[in-house]
C-alpha cells in the first residue's frame, strides 16, 4: 500500500472490516425506528468506503454500531455481525469493547470539532488521555512526547508551543486537526470519519483531505467516511456505499458509482446537485421527501420517489452484481446481473 | 450578463452599495473590520451572490442591506435613495420590499405559532388587509410555495425540513417585495431537497420579477444560481463581476484558488495539493497591504505594504490585485 492511496486498489484484499446484515433499531415512545435494516458493508486495509446518503438513511447510526456508541437506552443492535480482525464487535461485552478496541483499534472523527473537544481542558490533556488510557505512554513526560509526536502527525505547527493552550485558541481547520490526532493516538486498524469536512470552508477542506490520504498512506488505516457530499466522497473513497432509508442501495467502485451508476436514488442525486462548468437552466430535482422509518414502505424504500417504479417494487429487490465490484439493490438491475 | 432572457437593457440598479464599512467595537478595546470598503450594484431582476470562506464578511453585507446594522461608512442606495440617511418611515417603506429567508428554517420559524400566522405575521406588522384578505394571500402563497392550503393550520414542527424552508419562502413572499436576501436557503437541507427549493426560487423569481441576494459558500451553486458574483476576502471585495466571466476567467489568486478547491463529483478530477497554505487572518488586525498576501502563493513585495486598488480588467469584472493580470490562468479547472 505505497503509491496506490489516490486510486482504487486493483486486487481483492480480505476485509479488514466486515459489516455483515446489521440491523440497528431505536426503540422510541412514537414506534420503532428501523434506522439500520440489513446492511452489508467491507473496508479493506488502506481503503476509503464513502457512505453517502442524507440525514436520516442511517449513516450516522450505522458508524455509531461499529463503534457501540448508540444512544441508551433506545438503541440496539437486533442482529447481525460487524467483524474486524476475526473479532465480531457485537458480541463484545461493554468492558471488552472499552479495554480493547474502542478508540484502542476503531475510532471517529466526528462532525463539529467544536463541541468534540472540552472547552476547560488543554490540547495536551486531552490528546493524551488516549495514551494514558490504553497505558500506551507511562508517564507525564512519555505521555506528553507522545502527544507532541501525534501532533505533528496531523500536521499542527509547533505543536511543543501549542500542547498547553486550549481549545478556543485553534481555528476550526486546526480543531478538527486536534481530534483527528485523538482518533489515530492508538494506531487504530479502523477510523470513522463522519462528515469531518463539512464544518470546514473549502480551502480547509482540501487541507484535511490531504491530511486523510496521508494519513492512510503512512499507516494502511481503513477509513469510512460519511458524507452528504458527492464531491468529498468522489474526491477521497476508493468505494462507496450510497445509503437511502436504513439500507444500501448501491455499492461498489467509486469509478463505477460515479460513472455508470444504476440505482434511480443515485442517478437522482448525481442529477440533482450543480456541477462546476455546467450550467444548466434547471436542477433535476428528485420529488417528494424519503419515508418514515417507523412504518417503512414494505418493498424497494425509494419507490414512491422514484421515476421508474414499476408493479415489482412492492417487494424489496435484492442486491444484484452489475458489474465487478458493483451491487446495486433494484429491480432494473436484475437484467444487467 | 449571464441572464439567458436578457431583460431590457441595463436598467438603473435596484440596489447600489458604495464604500460600505462596518467595524465593530470589541470590549477590552480592539475593532473588528468586519466589511472595508465594498462596492457592488444588484440591477433589477437580477442575482448577485456575495461568496467566500466564514468571516469574510458577507453575512454582515446582508445585515447591513437589510437594515439590521448600521455601517460605519457608506452608502446603501435603493432605487436611488440612500437608506444609510433615510427617515423611520422610509425605511418601514423599505422593509416591506426587501425581504429575507435564512439559512436554517428549524430556527428561523417560531415553533409556537401556526404556519398561517407565521406566514400572515409580516402583512400584521405592516397593517395590510383585515383577516379573511390576510387568509386568502396565506393561502395564495402557500398554493405559490407548493404546499397544500391545508397547512395553515399546522405547527412547524409538523414538517421537514424542505417543507419548512418553503414556509419560510411563502413567509418572504407575503408583502410581494421586490428585493429578497437569501442567506445560504439551501445549506441546512438534504441534497434530495435541495434541487426542488433552488427550483422554487428560480421560479417565484420569474413569477414575481425578484431581485435577489444570496450568500452561499457552495460555489457550483453560486455558478448555476446567479448572474453576478462578488468574491469576499476578510471584509474586503477580491474580485466582482458577471457570473460567467468570473467563474471561466477568475483573475484573483484567492478567486483561483476557491475554486480550484471545489470538491467535484468526478473521480479522476484531483484537487491541485497545496493550492493555498494556511487559513484566513483576523479581522481585528488584517495583515497590512492586500489582506491575501500571506496565503498568496504569487506574493511580491508590495503586495504586504500597500492595499491594492480595484481595477477593471474585463468587460464589468473587477479585480483588487496587484498582479492579476501576470497570473498564469493554468491553475483553473478546465
Amino acid at each position: 500500500m505505497t503509491d496506490a492511496a489516490l486510486n482504487p486498489v486493483p486486487a481483492p484484499k480480505p476485509p479488514l472490516l466486515k459489516v455483515e446484515n446489521l440491523k440497528t433499531y431505536l426503540y422510541l415512545k412514537r414506534g420503532i425506528v428501523r434506522a439500520v435494516d440489513g446492511v452489508d458493508l467491507e473496508v479493506a486495509e488502506g481503503e476509503t468506503l464513502g457512505i453517502v446518503g442524507e440525514s436520516g438513511s442511517g449513516k450516522t447510526m450505522t458508524s455509531l454500531s461499529m463503534l457501540r456508541l448508540l444512544p441508551k437506552p433506545s438503541g440496539r443492535i437486533v442482529d447481525g455481525s460487524i467483524t474486524l480482525d476475526g473479532t465480531d464487535l457485537v458480541r463484545l461485552s461493554e468492558d471488552e469493547m472499552v479495554r480493547d478496541w474502542r478508540g484502542r483499534r476503531i475510532s471517529m472523527v466526528s462532525q463539529d470539532p467544536l463541541t468534540s473537544l472540552n472547552p476547560v481542558f488543554t490540547i495536551g490533556d486531552q490528546v493524551g488521555a488516549p495514551f494514558r488510557y490504553h497505558k500506551l505512554a507511562q508517564g507525564c513526560g512519555a505521555v506528553r512526547r507522545a502527544v507532541e509526536a501525534v501532533l505533528s502527525r496531523v500536521r499542527i505547527p509547533s505543536p511543543v508551543k501549542r500542547i498547553d493552550e486550549y481549545p478556543h485558541q485553534f481555528s476550526g481547520g486546526m480543531r478538527q486537526r486536534v481530534v483527528t490526532s485523538m482518533a489515530i493516538a492508538c494506531s487504530p486498524r479502523v477510523l470513522i470519519a463522519d462528515e469531518p469536512t463539512s464544518a470546514l470552508d473549502v480551502t480547509i477542506q482540501v487541507q484535511m483531505m490531504e491530511l486523510f490520504r496521508d494519513l492512510q498512506r503512512d499507516s494502511g488505516l481503513g477509513i469510512i467516511m460519511i458524507t452528504h457530499d458527492l464531491g468529498v466522497a468522489a474526491g477521497i473513497c476508493h468505494r462507496i456505499a450510497v445509503m437511502y432509508a436504513g439500507r444500501v442501495v448501491e455499492s461498489g467502485d467509486v469509478r463505477e458509482i460515479f460513472r455508470n451508476p444504476v440505482h434511480p436514488y443515485t442517478r437522482g442525486l448525481l442529477n440533482s446537485i450543480p456541477h462546476l462548468g455546467r450550467k444548466r437552466r434547471r436542477l433535476e430535482a428528485i420529488a417528494g421527501q424519503p419515508p418514515s422509518l417507523v412504518d417503512p414502505p414494505k418493498g424497494c424504500r425509494f419507490a414512491a420517489r422514484c421515476p421508474q417504479r414499476m408493479p415489482r417494487c412492492d417487494d424489496y429487490p435484492p442486491s444484484f452484481e452489475v458489474a465487478r465490484d458493483h451491487k446495486a439493490a433494484c429491480w432494473l438491475a436484475e437484467s444487467r446481473s | 450578463m449571464t441572464m439567458s432572457e436578457a431583460s431590457s437593457a441595463p436598467a438603473a440598479p435596484l440596489l447600489e452599495i458604495r464604500n460600505l464599512t462596518k467595524h465593530f467595537a470589541v470590549r477590552g478595546g480592539g475593532v473588528v473590520r468586519a466589511v472595508e470598503n465594498v462596492s457592488f450594484s444588484i440591477g433589477q431582476g437580477e442575482t448577485f451572490a456575495l461568496v467566500g470562506e466564514s468571516g469574510c464578511g458577507k453575512t454582515t453585507v446582508t445585515k447591513l442591506v437589510l437594515g439590521l446594522e448600521k455601517p460605519t461608512s457608506g452608502e446603501i442606495l435603493f432605487h436611488g435613495a440612500d437608506l444609510t440617511k433615510a427617515s423611520s418611515s422610509t425605511m418601514h417603506a423599505y422593509r416591506r420590499q426587501a425581504q429575507a429567508v435564512f439559512q436554517d428554517p428549524y430556527s428561523s420559524l417560531n415553533p409556537r405559532l401556526r404556519v398561517h400566522t407565521i406566514i400572515a405575521e409580516p402583512l400584521m406588522a405592516h397593517g395590510i388587509g383585515d383577516r379573511s384578505s390576510q387568509r386568502a394571500r396565506v393561502a395564495e402563497m402557500l398554493d405559490v410555495v407548493g404546499l397544500p392550503k391545508t397547512a395553515a393550520d399546522l405547527y412547524p414542527h409538523e414538517f421537514s425540513g424542505g417543507q419548512r424552508q418553503r414556509i419560510a419562502i411563502a413567509r418572504a413572499l407575503a408583502l410581494k417585495p421586490s428585493f429578497m436576501v437569501l442567506d445560504e436557503p439551501i445549506s441546512a437541507l438534504d441534497v434530495s431537497i435541495r434541487a426542488q427549493i433552488l427550483n422554487l426560487l428560480a421560479d417565484i423569481q420569474d413569477e414575481f420579477g425578484l431581485t435577489y441576494l444570496i450568500v452561499a459558500h457552495d460555489l457550483a451553486l453560486v455558478e448555476h444560481f446567479s448572474s453576478s458574483v462578488g468574491v469576499m476576502y476578510l471584509g474586503s471585495m477580491a474580485e466582482l463581476g458577471p457570473t460567467e466571466a468570473v467563474f471561466s476567467a477568475p483573475l484573483h489568486p484567492y478567486t483561483k484558488a476557491l475554486l480550484s478547491s471545489v470538491p467535484r463529483p468526478d473521480p479522476d478530477h484531483r484537487a491541485p495539493e497545496g493550492v493555498i497554505k494556511g487559513e484566513i487572518g483576523s479581522a481585528m488586525a488584517p495583515p497590512p497591504g492586500c489582506k491575501f498576501h500571506p496565503r498568496c502563493p504569487f506574493v511580491i513585495d508590495i503586495c504586504s505594504t500597500t492595499p491594492p486598488v480595484d481595477r477593471v480588467l474585463a468587460p464589468d469584472q473587477i479585480v483588487a490585485c496587484h498582479l492579476a493580470e501576470s497570473i498564469p490562468t493554468s491553475s483553473v479547472p478546465a
